[in-house]
């Protein structure tokens, strides 16, 4: 499914003393397959601009087009949008509601009228899919599990409904190191066997490196970059003013071939940064 | 969405209203509600509206934004209206029906009713919409000091309400969050009749007591942390004092009061 965003604004609480221009004049592609990724700094509409994605937000100004869905026409089938564009918020662990852990992964597909022996099966799977064992936590209540497991769980309610497009915002806010890269190798791995399209929010720029194919830039509501990271994080000019930084194994990459080092890749992660400086400096 | 309620909200601009001390504003909105209470003529609600006017206009907020704090109680006046009257039976019949009889001290009377219940929404909304709930309940325990000499706990209880009031908005976006990630799972919320609608809430209703537990033990403990203890002697950052704007409120509530008596008891007869 490709996303088609036209000329995009949104005002939080029109016509009264708190008006909030979140999004101004927002226009871009998402092409089925994409992993995109959204940064920008804290206020910036990453979060506005995907909840229009599925009507959490309703679209006033400009058009988004879901394949054949049409998002700024009243009435669209909210049902059918919403399952097949999974949405994971920020902090989802704090949106676990059920007795055991299977209860609330199939809350999703229950709403969705999936068939009680579908809902079986595509729970299980689910929870499988993010690296938990079925039967030990099944009848666990999500409330005592660790950070990190219940965000698991949050995830498992998400593709329980198989989206085809997947939405993450900040799904590795707060937590550990290990448990960060664990969420991003499970969307890794999601990307490749389960959803086609996935849009991440993040604000560390070495997982948009690492794992993105195409990215954004949202300044004060405006989309000021709409590239590769290659091309985002080639030129630091770039960057300047928006609040925001270089990945590290750039940043490594620059400083080096300041010093002389011929490094010509982008480095966007940290094999091709090793095999670059490999080819630089010849091991005697 | 939860947003959308005002009653009791900020609204800020800057004004003389918003300006003045938040003790003088309470003490004058009590005896406006008294006032209204105990005006009877029709002249004399035409003063109170009047004086209502002016101060919407000091306060320089916008008279759509007022009117909206009363769309959640219309249903109540015109109930209330209606009940006054179908159950005023003494006086010159205008009009009878059946077992109805409406009387012209019956239309008289609910139309009084109707205006009072108004009158009061309008002045305390204007209360709350200039002056933050903050300086509110700093106002409030000023004004209860005094009981502190019959032992009576005020910082605590102005403190706990202070907490409370600061939760009001974390908790409706807490709401509104938790909402919407349940409507991205396909929860819907205004289907159904009223049973399935409020087993439609749970969803949001068990996430939202278990985070307002843990803010209230985290809060807890950061209080604790910093040593707060509600001693007699602390003192505050900010000081409420007097100003002239005071003065000319309450001056000019004066008049107002006089002039409400006066109208209320036909200049007694003076003239
Ligand atoms: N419900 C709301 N009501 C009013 N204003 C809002 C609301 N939600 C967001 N805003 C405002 O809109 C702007 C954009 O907010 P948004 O949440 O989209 O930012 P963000 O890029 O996701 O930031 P963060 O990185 O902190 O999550 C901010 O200035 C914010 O204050
Ligand atoms: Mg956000």
């Amino acid at each position: 499914m490709s996303i088609e965003i036209k000329n995009l604004s949104f005002v939080y609480g029109a016509k009264s003393a708190y008006e909030k221009r979140a999004l101004e004049d927002v226009s871009f592609t998402i092409k089925d397959g994409e992993t995109l990724g959204i940064i920008g700094t804290t206020g910036s509409g990453k979060s506005t601009l995907i909840q229009h994605l599925n009507a959490l937000i309703r679209v006033t100004n400009g058009s988004i087009v879901i394949d054949d869905i049409d998002l700024s026409q009243k009435r669209i089938n909210l049902q059918l949008l919403r399952s097949k564009i999974g949405m994971l918020f920020q902090y989802p662990e704090y949106q676990l509601f059920e007795d055991t852990v299977e209860a609330d992964v199939a809350f999703g597909p229950k709403n969705f009228g999936y068939k009680k022996e579908d809902i079986d099966y595509m729970v299980r799977q689910a929870i499988e899919l993010v690296g938990l064992d079925y039967y030990e936590v099944k009848d666990k209540s999500p409330f005592e599990l660790s950070g990190g497991q219940k965000r698991r769980v949050a995830i498992a309610g998400i593709i329980a409904s198989r989206p085809s497009i997947l939405v993450l915002d900040e799904p590795t806010a707060g937590l550990d190191p290990i448990g960060k890269r664990e969420i991003l190798d499970l969307v890794k791995r999601l990307k490749d066997s389960f959803v086609k399209t996935i849009i991440m929010i993040s604000h560390n720029m070495d997982e948009i490196a690492e794992y993105c194919d195409h990215v954004i830039v949202l300044h004060e509501g405006k989309l000021i970059y709409d590239t590769t990271p290659e091309e985002l994080f080639s030129d630091k000019e770039k960057l300047v003013g928006t609040g925001l930084s270089l990945p590290h194994t750039v940043n490594i990459a620059r400083l080096l071939s300041e010093k002389g080092v011929e490094i010509n890749e982008s480095c966007l992660d940290v094999d091709s940064l090793v095999n670059a400086i490999e080819k630089a400096v010849p091991n005697e | 969405m939860s947003r959308d309620i005002t009653l009791g909200q900020y609204y800020p601009v800057e004004s003389f209203a918003h300006k003045l001390d938040p003790r003088v504003k309470l003490l004058l909105v009590i005896v406006y509600i008294v006032g209204v209470f105990l005006v009877d003529s029709l002249y004399a609600y035409i003063v109170v509206g009047a004086f209502l006017i002016t101060s919407i206009i000091v306060s320089r907020i916008p008279f759509k934004s007022v009117l909206k704090s009363v769309k959640g109680i219309i249903f109540i006046v015109i109930f209330t209206a209606i009940l006054n009257l179908l159950f005023h039976k003494e006086g010159e019949v205008l009009w009878s029906f059946w077992i109805i009889v409406i009387t012209k001290e019956g239309v008289l009377f609910s139309i009084k009713m109707a205006l009072r219940l108004l009158l009061l929404v309008l002045g305390t909304t204007l209360l709350t919409y200039t002056t933050t709930p903050m300086s509110l309940t700093d106002g409030m325990e000023s004004l209860l000091s005094p009981l502190k000499l019959v032992k009576f706990p005020v910082h605590d209880v102005s403190i706990i309400m202070s907490i409370a009031l600061r939760f009001i908005p974390i908790l409706m976006e807490e709401v509104d969050k938790i909402m919407m990630a349940q409507k991205a799972r396909g929860a819907s919320f205004d289907n159904g009749n009223l049973f399935k609608r409020a087993k439609a809430l749970l969803p949001v209703l068990i996430p939202l007591f278990v985070s307002a537990f843990r803010r209230a033990d985290e809060l807890a403990l950061a209080l604790d942390a910093r040593c707060y203890n509600a001693t007699p002697n602390r003192t505050r950052y900010k000081k409420l004092t007097l100003s002239w704007r005071d003065l000319v409120a309450t001056i000019a509530f004066a008049v107002y009061i006089v002039l409400i008596v006066a109208v209320n008891n036909n200049f007694w007869g003076l003239y």
